[in-house]
């Protein structure tokens, strides 16, 4: 009998999904910024291939994740940011506006049930948006164009998680504001809080740059690298789940306000408990096909074997493109890589046209044990150079392993346009006719 | 609007016209119901008995606490004080739902599905066989607006539509704020006639109205409510000794005289 129940709570927000226009016109927006995207990065792609007699790029340089991949599903990001939040904030809120929130709460099912079933529409109306970029990507192969399965995946998966913290932003700014339009204003407020703590963190670094890690522009960067971090999902995850579990316990209205401020302040404190240590999990997955999250294998053999905690001492500001390369090019592997990696900002200003520079700045210091050695380099094979003289190893033998070996594609896509700029706009058209249609003969045939 | 099956009504309900509600156990105990919003009191410690079985009326002028009171009763708004006590046991708002439901006045769910959809949706959720929605859907005159949206239906009809939501609730108990609101006269009487009906197979229901003489015709007792205070509670009968009035007075002479 339950399950009789939830279908019917599934298939009236299904039913209400598909009557929302925010709904309707965000395929319709999706469709033509993924083909427009799509587009463009076929044509870079074309050129950077050779395509039209110009010179063509080093094929190891050309690789399809970022190439097509990245840039073509980069348009569910502006989506997520600046269409589905109102989808979601019109489904929640309408609950209230309608009054229909008494009916609710007086369900047979509990009221988290009702809001499972939200969240479940919510998702299936983010994965059907997402056939665009599926049809983009069909479009791709159907072209003669590569795809890595692993790496492909996990930009999805870094999409269906940016569509989770939406719906948590979204559900939560909808159950705690008094009407739709402020709801949408909170959700504004949110996402451009989280840009202006990029563009913070980017100039301070230190706590500020570890919040920031897991903005949803940050955090699908992640993907987006080929890089399958456990902290990052169980974050995003976290993230999302925590704003409907906040608006569920703010949404039961029978309960007095005092008791449902206390609930909410227990989810956000639970919440922020949950990311501060799923922050402190260290495993991921390099799942590029390049493998531009890694050292090479014989570095990662030998470095694991090194017991001893790896202490980096880095005298670079956060604002300094050097940090930027040494985070991404060593200090990452070596936190994928090496069992303990301890890593001090210790840069006291910042390197401003008028401020006096640290007598150490651009050092970065290794230690292992207690032995200490700088450099200022920031490619890894100097790095890795260091860190060997270091535990008094040599260096592993140079990887034999075949190199990537890139997949240049000159392949014009002249069907694009008609696919994502007429059909796909008539089939949402036609879908939502369809959907509008009554079931039988018009009302009063009398 | 037709009916399948008008049952006339008497101009006044009297006690006896069922079997005998005013006499059976107390199902559901209301005792010092506040309910504060800043410095306002919309209802003050508000204390009265829901009978198995009965029709019972909450009459009072706009502005009196009538949605208020139902809303803390039903528990879908927390009441600042009082307790609600079914079968003596006192109950939190949330479990409430096990023994009443409530339908609100003024909402407007669901616009966009229609008709027949919305009542196999409430019929599913609550678990109604679908015969007693067939039953319900002809009695309430609703078969030809079964394919119509709700946002386009009349005050009226919307009005049934929601009846009929309530009707397909399995609770022992049934509160329905203003049910008569945006009805003509034929179909006031209709309506009344099919909440005769559901109340004599057993189902308790509480009717917040406004309309005193609507409320003296279907109603089997009253809860006077002015200003937020009960100011009486009784059938009419108990209403008019207590007011001391002859018993040809009104209902609203009664309330009159009482608040």
């Amino acid at each position: 009998m339950s399950a009789h129940r939830t279908r019917w709570l599934l298939e009236k927000e299904l039913r209400e999904l598909a009557a929302s226009r925010s709904y309707w016109l965000l395929l319709l927006v999706v469709g033509a910024l993924v083909g427009h995207q799509f587009m463009t990065a076929t044509s870079i792609y074309a050129e950077a291939s050779g395509a039209g007699g110009g010179p063509a790029a080093l094929s190891q340089g050309l690789s399809p994740l970022e190439g097509i991949v990245v840039p073509t599903f980069g348009a569910y990001d502006i989506a997520a940011t600046l269409l589905f939040p109102f989808v979601v904030i019109r489904l929640i809120a309408n609950e209230k506006q309608t009054g229909v929130l008494a009916l609710t709460l007086q369900s047979p099912l509990p009221f988290s049930a009702t809001m499972m079933a939200k969240l479940v529409a919510l998702l299936a109306a983010w994965l059907l948006a997402g056939l665009a970029g599926a049809v983009a990507l069909l479009a791709w192969r159907g072209a003669g164009g590569h795809l890595y399965g692993p790496e492909t995946v996990t930009v999805l998966l870094g999409h269906l998680l940016r569509g989770l913290l939406t719906i948590g932003v979204g559900a939560a700014a909808a159950a705690l504001a008094t009407s739709a339009a402020s709801a949408a204003i909170v959700a504004l407020t949110v996402i451009l809080g989280t840009w202006a703590l990029d563009y913070v963190a980017a100039a301070r670094g230190g706590v500020i740059a570890s919040v920031a890690a897991y903005t949803p522009s940050a955090a699908l960067r992640v993907f987006e690298h080929g890089e399958l971090r456990v902290a990052t999902v169980l974050i995003l995850a976290t993230l999302g789940i925590g704003g409907i579990v906040a608006a569920t316990v703010w949404l039961r209205e029978g309960e007095p306000v005092s008791r449902r401020v206390r609930d909410v302040l227990i989810v956000l404190v639970t919440v922020v408990a949950l990311c501060t240590v799923f922050a402190r999990v260290r495993q991921s997955r390099d799942v590029s096909e390049d493998r531009r999250n890694s050292f090479p294998r014989g570095d990662e053999v030998a470095l694991r074997s090194i017991d001893a905690p790896l202490h980096v001492t880095v005298y670079l500001a956060a604002e300094d493109p050097r940090l930027a390369d040494l985070e991404r090019g060593v200090l990452a592997k070596l936190r994928r890589t090496m069992r303990e990696v301890d890593v001090t900002y210790a840069a006291r200003g910042r390197s401003g046209l008028f401020e006096r520079p640290d007598q150490h700045y651009g050092e970065i210091w290794y230690q292992l044990g207690d032995r200490r050695e700088m450099t200022r380099s920031t490619t890894d094979e100097i790095v890795l150079e260091t860190i060997y003289r270091l535990a008094g190893r040599a260096a592993p033998p140079a990887d034999t392993a075949p190199p990537y070996p890139g997949y240049p594609l000159a392949a014009g896509m002249r069907a694009a346009p008609w696919i994502f700029f007429v059909a796909w706009p008539l089939c949402v058209i036609l879908a939502w006719w369809v959907g509008r249609r009554r079931p039988v003969s018009r009302r009063r045939a009398a | 609007m037709s009916v399948s099956a008008p049952t006339p009504l008497p101009e006044s309900r009297e006690p006896d016209s069922r079997s005998s509600p005013t006499s059976s156990s107390v199902d559901v105990r209301v005792e010092g119901l506040s309910k504060r919003y800043g410095a306002f009191w919309a209802l003050r410690d508000a204390s009265f008995d829901i009978r198995s079985g009965e029709i019972l009326g909450l009459i009072g002028p706009n502005g009196s606490g009538k949605t208020t009171l139902f809303r803390c009763v039903a528990g879908v708004a927390p009441a600042t004080s009082g307790v609600v006590r079914h079968r003596e046991a006192p109950i939190a708002g949330k479990h409430r739902k096990h023994f009443l439901y409530f339908v609100p006045d003024g909402i407007r769910p669901w616009p966009d599905q229609t008709v027949d959809w919305v009542l196999r949706f409430a019929a599913g959720l609550h678990g109604a066989p679908a015969k007693a929605r067939d039953e319900i859907i002809a009695s309430l005159g609703l078969s030809s607006l079964l394919a119509a949206r709700l946002r386009e239906l009349s005050k009226g009809e919307h009005r049934r539509v929601m009846l009929s939501i309530g009707l397909l609730t399995p609770q022992p108990l049934l509160m329905l704020d203003e049910p008569f609101d945006g009805l003509d006269l034929r179909q006031t009487r209709d309506v009344m006639s099919v909440l005769t009906t559901h109340a004599r197979s057993g189902r308790t229901l509480f009717l917040s109205i406004h309309q005193l003489g609507d409320a003296a015709r279907i109603c089997d007792r009253l809860v006077l409510l002015s200003d937020g205070r009960v100011a009486g509670e009784g059938t009419l009968d108990e209403l008019r000794g207590r007011a001391r009035l002859g018993p040809t007075q009104s209902l609203e002479d009664v309330f009159l005289a009482l608040t």
